[in-house]
């Protein structure tokens, strides 16, 4: 605890004398220094405007402003301004979006893929996060869940590419089938929604298994045991204890993925096909091209992120409600 | 729980486990394929691939890029991560709420639509794509990582030492320079190293804001368009060994130091 003993000696803070020969003891009685501080921390009330300050400026102007920004040339007729013209106010972009079934289907299609690939990322990864709360030993849980921390570090390119391989025509799974002598011929697995799939909860599965890895320790095993005394079967003592007390993780990993796996660019570029094109790739596209599409970019963004907004908000009201329903 | 049941259980554990590591391996294996097509079998092996991109002047100037702009961006997130932190942990004000929600916001928004807002909020602001725009749009994105990590460790800090220095004379200033700062190093070491693996991997807002000058996901990404061969797995596992063992070591690192004090 070095901090501990740094504070025991710590004659610097101490101010004026000026023998103190520490660089605090030097800091503290240095005139201006002392002025400054004594101005800032005059009242509670200035000492605490000034510490809130930087962090109110920041989060308006960097974590609030894009938004709004985006918002404000969502409404706009042309961005960036052309000399000469004037910018109008226009809800042209928005209506753009329901005109052309080349905007709305990429946007349900999106909507649909996020629902199915958080569900698979649920059922895939709940057994495992339950294996490794009930089953492990605290001492080699930390290194089986590590483990499975590592390759997560990795980036979301590298681990597309890697998938691009395991499911390639000349690729790992086509090879074993091929030497199992289940298949002729390899099956195209790429460029589909399912090798797109299969990348997105690759991508995924970490933001759900944490959440119910921590929900599945907090539960005490007493519980379960009670259960099984007054006669519960193991599937009664899943359905009717593990899995509502659990609700608060299922609904905390399901509301991340859906949130992530709705933004991916890069993913479906690489691993989908003509007919799995996603919102994403939509709103690049306006983007790319000539800047004068870019209003209509950032409504289908605004579109984008109140959707699944919305969605994610009744979604947690719903497994709320659900909670609360099983408690009675 | 009967001994089926526990059976199965370990098998879907060591199957999610072979789905996570399989993929990766077989991409690192592929870079040792002697031959310019992607594919099984392997039927011959050379290193020529990996001696290759130390060879490679594009490959090791996106590297280069994209650790500068980790760092940078790193040190931006820290610094106003840490400052939220402290004035959003253990306070009582007016507007808190708001400034939590808004500070955790970047988080929340999905990439495609982060990487479109801060495009345009660039433009409005005049930052050129490039290098300064990624290192602004990295440290923005990564800030609510920061403020959570440290606000979860200031929680833990006992109280009475800070009212001790100030007792001993200590103006707010210095006692937090020198108690609760120190105290805070742990979270803020984990916390960077999480900002430089999130930033050196991000490809979605590196590649909306990047001017032609690519980083190394988006070397990466470009080179994939244009076809698969084993010289973009030599890239990717060179990426994959870095990030793994930055990992490891920092996941090391902070369980030793939460261990001490």
């Amino acid at each position: 605890m070095t901090y501990d003993a740094s504070a025991r000696e710590d004659r610097g803070a101490v101010p004026a004398t000026g023998s103190d020969r520490t660089f605090w003891g030097r800091l503290a009685s240095w005139a201006p220094y002392r002025a400054l501080v004594q101005l800032a921390t005059a009242t509670p009330r200035r000492q605490f405007l000034i510490l809130a300050a930087l962090p109110v400026l920041w989060v308006l102007t960097q974590h609030l402003g894009p938004m709004l920004q985006m918002l404000r040339v969502s409404l706009t007729d042309a961005y960036p301004v052309a000399a000469g013209t004037e910018q109008h106010f226009t809800f042209d972009n928005y209506l753009r979006f329901f005109g052309d079934r080349l905007f709305w289907m990429p946007f349900f299609r999106t909507l649909g893929f996020a629902f199915v690939f958080t569900l698979c990322t649920l059922v895939l990864t709940y057994p495992v996060a339950y294996f490794l709360a009930r089953h492990v030993s605290p001492k080699n849980r930390m290194l089986l869940l590590l483990m499975l921390l590592i390759p997560f570090w990795v980036g979301e390119i590298v681990r597309t590419y890697a998938i691009m391989i395991l499911l390639g025509n000349t690729g790992a799974v086509n090879l074993a089938l091929k030497w199992l002598g289940l298949i002729d011929r390899p099956i195209p697995f790429m460029y589909t929604s399912f090798s797109m799939g299969v990348g997105i909860v690759y991508l995924t599965a970490l933001y759900m298994l944490l959440p119910l890895y921590s929900a599945l320790e907090k539960l005490p095993k007493s519980l379960n045991e009670a259960a099984a005394d007054l006669g519960a079967g193991a599937w009664t003592r899943f359905r009717r204890v593990t899995l509502p007390l659990t609700i608060e993780g299922i609904s905390s990993g399901c509301t991340l993925v859906f949130l992530i796996s709705t933004g991916f660019y890069a993913t479906p570029v690489l691993l989908g096909g003509p007919s799995t094109t996603v919102f994403a790739e939509t709103i690049a596209g306006f983007f790319h091209v000539a800047g004068d599409e870019w209003p209509t970019g950032a409504a289908f963004a605004v579109i984008m992120f109140l959707a699944a907004l919305i969605l994610t908000t009744l979604f947690q009201k719903f497994m709320t409600g659900l909670r609360k329903g099983e408690r009675k | 729980m009967t001994r089926g049941n526990r059976i199965l259980l370990s098998c879907t554990y060591w199957a999610f486990v072979a789905y996570v590591f399989v993929p990766l391996v077989l991409m690192v294996l592929m870079g040792f394929k002697d031959s310019k097509f992607i594919g099984f079998p392997i039927r011959s092996y050379t290193l020529e691939w990996y001696m290759g991109i130390f060879e490679n002047a594009e490959v090791i100037s996106a590297f280069a890029y994209s650790v500068a702009i980790a760092v940078l961006s790193t040190l931006i997130s820290v610094f106003v991560g840490t400052w939220i932190a402290v004035l959003l942990e253990g306070r009582k004000f007016w507007g808190r709420a708001a400034i939590f929600g808004l500070t955790v916001l970047p988080a929340l928004i999905p990439g495609i639509i982060s990487a479109i807002a801060f495009r345009i909020y660039a433009r409005y602001l005049g930052i050129e794509p490039g290098m300064g725009a990624i290192v602004w749009s990295h440290a923005v994105h990564n800030v609510p990582f920061v403020v959570l990590v440290v606000m979860a460790r200031l929680s833990t800090l006992p109280k009475s030492q800070i009212e001790a220095a100030r007792d001993l004379g200590a103006d707010p200033l210095i006692a937090f320079l020198r108690i609760t700062l120190p105290y805070l190093i742990p979270a803020i070491m984990g916390a960077s190293i999480f900002c430089l693996l999130l930033s050196f991997d991000d490809f979605v807002r590196s590649f909306f804001l990047g001017g032609y000058e690519p980083t190394l996901p988006v070397l990466i990404f470009a080179k994939l368009k244009s076809g698969m061969s084993p010289e973009i797995n030599a890239i990717a596992t060179a990426a994959l060994v870095l990030t793994a063992v930055v990992g490891v070591w920092a996941e090391r690192f902070t369980r030793r130091m939460n261990k001490e004090s």
